[in-house]
């Protein structure tokens, strides 16, 4: 009797104490979305650790390449950008005149590869080229190697944050990182896919080149397109309904002719549910149709616009694409943990369940606070009509609250508002993919504006304003008004010293993100636990042996 | 064809004239000569005759025809993309040609690094060829045995299967996860149980079972 509840004492710790590294994959992956992170991630390869970045870096690192300032490129005016880190100008210049009407220099700098963006005839005659043809390429960040023990072509969305993540790019050339000897990817390969902005009435071809492991489409929301391309395949980006996706190493066409301008919306629509939260979407913007106009055709992490159309000209004095949108580490880091697509397809498709997951960070134009400091900041001076061009493409809504100001809502999803409809006030709500033109007017009457400051613009939701539940972080960006702006581009402010926010261990979660190795003290005495449990089952079961052989002996005597 | 050689005779020509002007050749990459670079693709730090420290002459002259693509992934856990060959031989001081043919519809890249910086800017070798393209290049290789990374470095080409190796002369060591060549390095971690886990368990499994048949008193 002793020995029977000796042998189930036995059982159920070596149960209990089996080390919960050797649980298979898909059991770990459910206790992950019941237990947190932890009990999945430490069972990866390769783990995406926050601690490999440890140090701490400057909030603005000084410009050495003098992108911020305002310069002409062959023959391209680019517009200041007063924020701290800036966009490639030759980039800029090579988005404006296309990839094939600049010179190769300029391409080089650029980084940008010589069919990125073809731009061909004037059809209307009106001073600018109408033909258009655009590739985009798929780009991994943060993602999984079979040899690396931390993600490789690194992306960080704020300090020691690099979730994997899955983008629409230019196409480009050459290496993907700085150089050789960086785990870095270049400025052209990041988050969120790049703002594209055409003209009403352009022929514009989109080609995607998959690039990428996995099968993808592109699926313009909210931008005038046929259902069937002209030779009667389908346009429409859409796997059960319109084509079959695009596959690894392979290329499609996309055709679009729109006879309307607005705001709208690009993503991939293959497994929309995980492809699009990983990052595959992007601003589409249809600009007015108007003689001799200046596009640039993208804009490479949305922000600032620093070549404006003229419709934009005419009424406004800056123009910015503030695309929203959140990522979910247990999706994103799926990635990361294994090499072998088939298991990664399996996971998305059988093991991630987004009914029952949540987001854990929050970005503007692909990054979150303090990160968005540097790059999307709104700089305005008094008296002037700003364009904010918003997108949400979160899983969530978006609560988005101006201090200071109340901005007027003059087109939702692309569409003009009539007169009476312009709202005005200091919290949008915008649905998922929904997208609204504010503008946001700078006068200082007390209700549009109430005057010069650093005023914060961000998600009112709590959630929005952290990184991983840790504040503050997500999408906080600001409106600056120039006189507290320094030379840098970093905003003069009176509270607390930023420089605390880019220590990557202000965003470490205690005992969370951090994965546990193997081979940890706690591991082993796991494994010592078990096997003494494992013993006690081994020796009860043997007892029980002999005490039964013994006791048939006994009977058969 | 035409086109192509003339193209190839005028980055000759720059690269020669970098490298006689010591003083520029630190700039090579900066200003863009010794290279191709166009719709087709593009070459850099082509040089099929610039001698790299320690070889008198051209040992021999070794050609490799490479296609990529998809089709060329072996069917391996974790390979999607793939050059035909993903190991490359070559002697000491012999001039390697490499016809690069990319069977697919998106660029790849065929690059090479860890070459003498002071012949090869960035110590780099590269050839990239948009779909459907192919490109060629030469470059001479050094006196030394050694083993050079061979990749395409778009985003998870090379963690995904363009992976390669150049070994000349007897090679240094074997590179990880080479396609049909080596292992992955985290796959051989991840599916053995350390030795010294097992014999921690089976310690373990032996204590529990010697405390309880220790006999009672």
């Amino acid at each position: 009797m002793r020995t029977i509840v000796l042998l189930l004492t036995g059982i159920i710790l070596s149960a209990v104490l089996f080390p919960p590294e050797w649980y298979s994959p898909r059991l770990r992956f459910e206790l992950s979305q019941w237990l947190g992170v932890p009990a999945y991630q430490s069972s990866s390869a390769v783990t995406a650790s926050p601690a490999t970045m440890t140090a701490v870096e400057e909030a603005c690192p000084e410009d050495l390449l003098g992108w911020r300032d305002a310069q002409v490129i062959e023959g391209v005016s680019i517009a200041a950008s007063s924020t701290c880190s800036a966009d490639n100008p030759y980039a800029i210049a090579a988005f404006v005149l296309g990839t094939n009407n600049v010179s190769t220099d300029t391409l080089m700098r650029a980084g940008l590869a010589p069919d990125a963006i073809v731009k061909g005839a004037d059809l209307d005659g009106d001073g600018d080229p109408d033909e258009i043809h655009i590739r985009l390429e798929v780009a991994e960040l943060n993602g999984g190697s079979p040899d690396e023990q931390e993600p490789v072509l690194q992306y960080a969305i704020a300090p020691g944050i690099t979730p994997g993540i899955w983008a629409f790019v230019p196409k480009s050339f050459g290496m993907a990182t700085e150089n050789f000897e960086s785990n870095r990817a270049t400025e052209l390969l990041r988050l969120p896919s790049p703002a594209i902005r055409i003209e009403q009435g352009d022929r514009v071809l989109i080609t995607l080149e998959n690039t990428h492991y996995m099968p993808h489409t592109l699926h313009f929301h909210g931008v005038d397109h046929t259902y069937l391309r002209a030779d009667g395949q389908g346009n429409d980006g859409v796997p059960m309904t319109s084509e079959l996706p695009v596959m690894p190493g392979e290329a499609r066409t996309y055709e679009l002719n729109p006879r309307a301008s607005g705001t709208a919306y690009y993503h991939c629509h293959v497994q929309a549910q995980t492809h699009v939260l990983m990052g595959l979407q992007g601003m589409f913007i249809v600009e007015e149709n108007r003689p001799d106009n200046i596009l640039q055709t993208m804009n490479i992490g949305a922000g600032h616009v620093r070549v404006v159309s003229q419709a934009s000209r005419e009424r406004y004095d800056q123009e910015y694409d503030l695309h929203y949108s959140d990522l979910d580490s247990h999706l994103s880091n799926i990635i990361q943990s294994t090499n072998d697509p088939l298991a990664i397809k399996n996971w998305l498709h059988g093991g991630y369940n987004l009914t029952t997951a949540s987001s854990d960070y929050y970005t503007v134009n692909g990054r979150s606070f303090p990160y968005s400091f540097r790059e999307s900041l709104i700089v305005a001076e008094p008296d002037q009509q700003i364009r904010l061009r918003v997108l949400n493409a979160g899983s969530t809504g978006l609560a988005l609250h101006t201090h200071g100001h109340k901005t007027t809502a003059t087109h939702f999803d692309g569409v003009a508002l009539p007169g009476e409809g312009q709202v005005t006030r200091d919290v949008f709500w915008l649905a998922s993919a929904q997208r609204a033109d504010l503008t946001l007017d700078t006068t200082n009457d007390g209700v549009h504006s109430y005057g010069s400051g650093v005023w914060m613009l961000h998600d009112h939701q709590g959630r929005g304003v952290t990184n991983d539940g840790i504040a503050p972080g997500g999408n906080m960006a600001a409106i600056v008004y120039r006189e507290f702006l320094d030379a840098d581009g970093w905003p003069i402010t009176q509270g607390e010293d930023m420089n605390m926010f880019f220590d990557p261990a202000f965003y470490q979660r205690e005992g969370g993100l951090t994965a546990d190795s193997e081979f940890t003290v706690s591991f082993f005495l796991r494994i010592i636990g078990f096997g003494l449990a494992l013993g006690l089952v081994l020796a009860a079961l043997l007892r029980l042996g002999g005490g039964l052989g013994g006791g048939l002996k006994r009977g058969r005597e | 064809m035409r086109r192509f050689r003339f193209r190839l005779s005028l980055v000759l020509a720059a690269v020669i004239a970098a490298v006689m002007a010591p003083t520029e050749a630190q700039h090579v990459h900066d200003d863009h000569s010794g290279m191709q670079f166009d719709s087709s693709g593009m070459v850099m730090n082509h040089n099929p005759d610039v001698l790299p420290q320690g070889c008198d002459a051209i040992s021999s002259d070794v050609s490799f025809t490479v296609h990529a693509g998809t089709d060329h992934a072996l069917g391996e856990i974790g390979r999607i993309f793939g050059y035909s060959q993903h190991d490359f031989r070559a002697p000491p001081c012999s001039r390697v040609t490499i016809h690069f043919h990319n069977d697919d519809q998106v660029r790849h890249q065929w690059m090479l690094h860890g070459l003498p910086r002071y012949l090869y800017p960035q110590g780099m070798f590269h050839l990239e060829a948009a779909g459907g393209q192919h490109v060629m290049g030469s470059f001479i290789v050094p006196a030394d045995d050694a083993t050079y990374l061979v990749h395409c470095d778009m985003a998870q080409h090379m963690e995904k299967g363009m992976k390669a190796q150049l070994v000349v002369g007897k090679g240094s060591t074997d590179l990880w996860s080479v396609p049909g060549v080596t292992t992955d390095f985290n796959s051989a971690a991840d599916d053995k149980m350390p030795r010294g886990t097992i014999m921690l368990l089976l310690a373990s499994v032996l204590t529990g079972a010697a405390l309880m048949s220790a006999p009672r008193r």
